[in-house]
């Protein structure tokens, strides 16, 4: 009897293509349009936490502890050394680099400026920030040069000053709070991310940057990069506590860029509005079909009441027909899904230049398709499809056949 | 009551709500109909033979009255129980044929026997019977839509009676047809009442069912205004 229903619904469902056909393509959109959101999501958010953490981030960093809300010179990484070789020694761990990290004032003949100055290893930094691939004028720390300084173009701007000029940095040494200046010469002028990078961080080598802040070999930083981005994430990863020892903290990027992280977990919520709302459109499309249908048929229903047919049977004919309905649906909506996704994974959605929680996209967009919105939203519409037919299928249970068949019997 | 008496109505009367002034169709009939019996209800229009027909097939309710089907009283029953009673003791037969287009004709005529959950090879052994009775054998692929009206018509009364129910109750069965295929099609119903000894009860204007009834109801204003059994 199932297979006599089932093969009823699906013949029903095709008794007037036309309408078929347009509910089914409505419904398929707005799979297809929930299928190409979340690819676009997962590749806007890998390319977010790609220039978050590739620019300067790293995936993780390494502090003393309470650094992070002094910024105070002195608070250099505890037991450097054993860190360096823990770091040297862990699987998971690519590549690491010292910083320093200290605020000053950069003097110009023309002006002055606030800035972050940034003491840096020039060949391990490289792999840690772009600052090397962003480098617009003269070159990334060439030669062994003390004197060398990297700033952003805002900056060189504000202080009106080009390759081989001289700038006077100062800042607070460690301790005393003497104030230390020294002339360094512009070798390289960079342009990444927003202004506040640009016009505010300026690179120096760390030796240099360790003895104007008289911190003799420390430092204030360690970025690293793992092995797989995922470890970033994982706040469980044992390596966060086996860094966060003798005073220091180790912390992966989701925690110091917290914002980041909450507009993607944000994110979620906005995929289950949107979806919500598109599945409520898609609804009234259901609704209205079987509907249609129904009432086109209603003589039949009498019929098929007034032969013996039970009214769970009326409704479960209903149902296969809306799962019917939904099959076909689906098949459309992951195929226009796929083509959509697919073309824009090729062509990618430019949206450079846009900053969102302090991270400027400077790439275009590519979504990235998964597996999961292919299984995941056909399952949905699946249910929601059968769950929305219950109205319909209730009310061809409760048809009385002699109203039904009025015309005749 | 007898035990030949297989449609026994007492006292049924029907008041329909119609736009807040109330309409009598049925007004207290009284009706014995035996085994074997090939009976026409007859009368103008509003006279009450479709209500009738629909209290005897409890599709419809009768307002006040009783209906006992094969000893059996309807308004005991519940929804489920009536839908099981009509699959296997009521064969319908529609003006309009009502066959489902999108079955084919096997499909439509095996449709109650699935219902009944009969086995597929008897389904199908009592499928290809019923159509070689009616004259159809070779167009059990055909969907009604492929078939003339007095074709569909023939698919409609295999299908009310594949499942040898007692009672085959007809609504104007000839009146979508011409005179010759409806003479041809009572003739086959005759026929199978004969050798069925099932009950036809037929809702008719058509001066060829009277002619061929072996008993004659007429309605009038919702009662039985004659009842006349012939020779």
């Amino acid at each position: 009897m199932w297979l006599t229903l089932i093969k009823l619904a699906w013949r029903n469902l095709f008794r007037n293509k036309r309408r078929t056909i347009i509910a089914s393509i409505a419904i398929g959109i707005g799979l297809a349009a929930m299928i190409f959101a979340d690819a676009l999501w997962v590749g806007m958010e890998e390319n977010m936490v790609r220039t978050a953490t590739a620019s300067f981030l790293g995936d993780g960093q390494i502090h003393r502890k309470d650094f992070r809300d002094t910024q105070a010179v002195e608070m250099t990484i505890n037991q450097l050394d054993k860190v360096v070789d823990g770091l040297s020694q862990e699987a998971t761990v690519e590549q690491f680099t010292p910083r320093t990290l200290a605020f000053g004032m950069i003097t110009s003949p023309a002006n002055v400026s606030a800035i972050s100055l940034v003491g840096i290893q020039p060949p391990t930094e490289r792999f840690l920030s772009q600052i090397d691939d962003a480098i617009i004028e003269g070159a990334y720390f060439e030669g062994d040069n003390n004197r060398d300084i990297v700033v952003g173009t805002k900056l060189a701007e504000l202080l009106e000053v080009t390759l081989g000029n001289r700038v006077v940095v100062t800042v607070a040494q460690s301790e005393t709070g003497d104030l230390s200046q020294e002339m360094f010469r512009i070798s390289g002028i960079y342009h990444l991310g927003g202004d506040a990078m640009s016009g505010g961080m300026v690179f120096v080598r760390l030796g240099k940057a360790q003895e104007m802040l008289a911190i003799g070999s420390g430092v204030h930083e360690i970025a690293l990069k793992f092995t797989d981005t995922k470890y970033g994430r994982d706040t469980d990863l044992p390596f966060w506590g086996q860094y966060s020892q003798h005073g220091n903290e180790a912390l992966g990027w989701t925690e110091i860029l917290p914002q980041l992280q909450a507009v993607f977990e944000m994110s979620k919520y906005s995929k289950y509005i949107m979806g919500g709302i598109l599945f409520a459109v898609v609804v009234f499309g259901i609704i209205n079909t079987l509907f249609m249908s129904l009432y086109e048929r209603m003589f039949e229903f009498g019929v098929l009441r007034a032969v013996g047919t039970r009214a769970f049977g009326m409704a479960r004919l209903i149902l296969f027909e809306a799962g019917a309905l939904a099959i076909v649906s689906i098949v459309l909506g992951a195929l226009l899904g796929f083509a959509l996704t697919w073309i824009f994974t090729k062509v990618g959605i430019d949206y450079t230049g846009i900053e969102m929680m302090g991270v400027t996209i400077q790439e275009l967009i590519y979504p990235i398709m998964t597996v999961e919105p292919f299984i995941l939203y056909p399952i949905w519409v699946f249910i929601f499809t059968i769950i929305t037919g219950l109205y319909p299928a209730r009310y061809a249970a409760k048809i009385a056949p002699a109203t039904a068949m009025r015309r005749s019997f | 009551m007898a035990n030949t008496d297989v449609i026994v109505t007492e006292k049924i009367t029907k008041v329909y709500a119609g736009n807040g002034v109330p309409v009598e169709a049925l007004r207290g009939v009284d009706l014995t109909i035996q085994q074997g019996e090939f009976t026409a209800l007859v009368g103008p229009s509003g006279s009450g033979k479709t209500t009738l027909l629909n209290i005897i097939s409890g599709l419809d309710a009768p307002t006040d009255g009783k209906v006992w089907l094969s000893g059996k009283l309807l308004s005991g029953m519940s929804g489920n129980e009536l839908s099981d009673f009509r699959r296997d003791n009521i064969g319908f037969i529609f003006q309009a044929y009502n066959l489902i287009p999108v079955l084919t004709v096997e499909e439509n005529v095996e449709y109650i026997m699935l219902l009944q959950r009969v086995s597929k090879a008897e389904r199908h052994r009592r499928v290809a019977a019923m159509l070689e009775e009616v004259g159809l054998a070779g167009f059990a692929d055909r969907n009604p839509p492929q078939l003339s009206g007095g074709q569909q018509q023939r698919v409609a009364i295999a299908r009310a009676m594949v499942s040898e129910p007692a009672i085959i109750l007809a609504d104007e069965p000839t009146a979508n047809l011409d005179s010759r295929t409806g003479a041809d099609l009572l003739d086959m119903m005759s026929h199978l009442n004969v050798q069925t000894n099932m009950i036809f009860v037929f809702s008719t204007h058509d001066p060829m069912v009277m002619e061929r009834a072996t008993r004659l109801i007429t309605l009038k204003d919702g009662q039985v205004e004659s009842d006349e059994t012939k020779g």
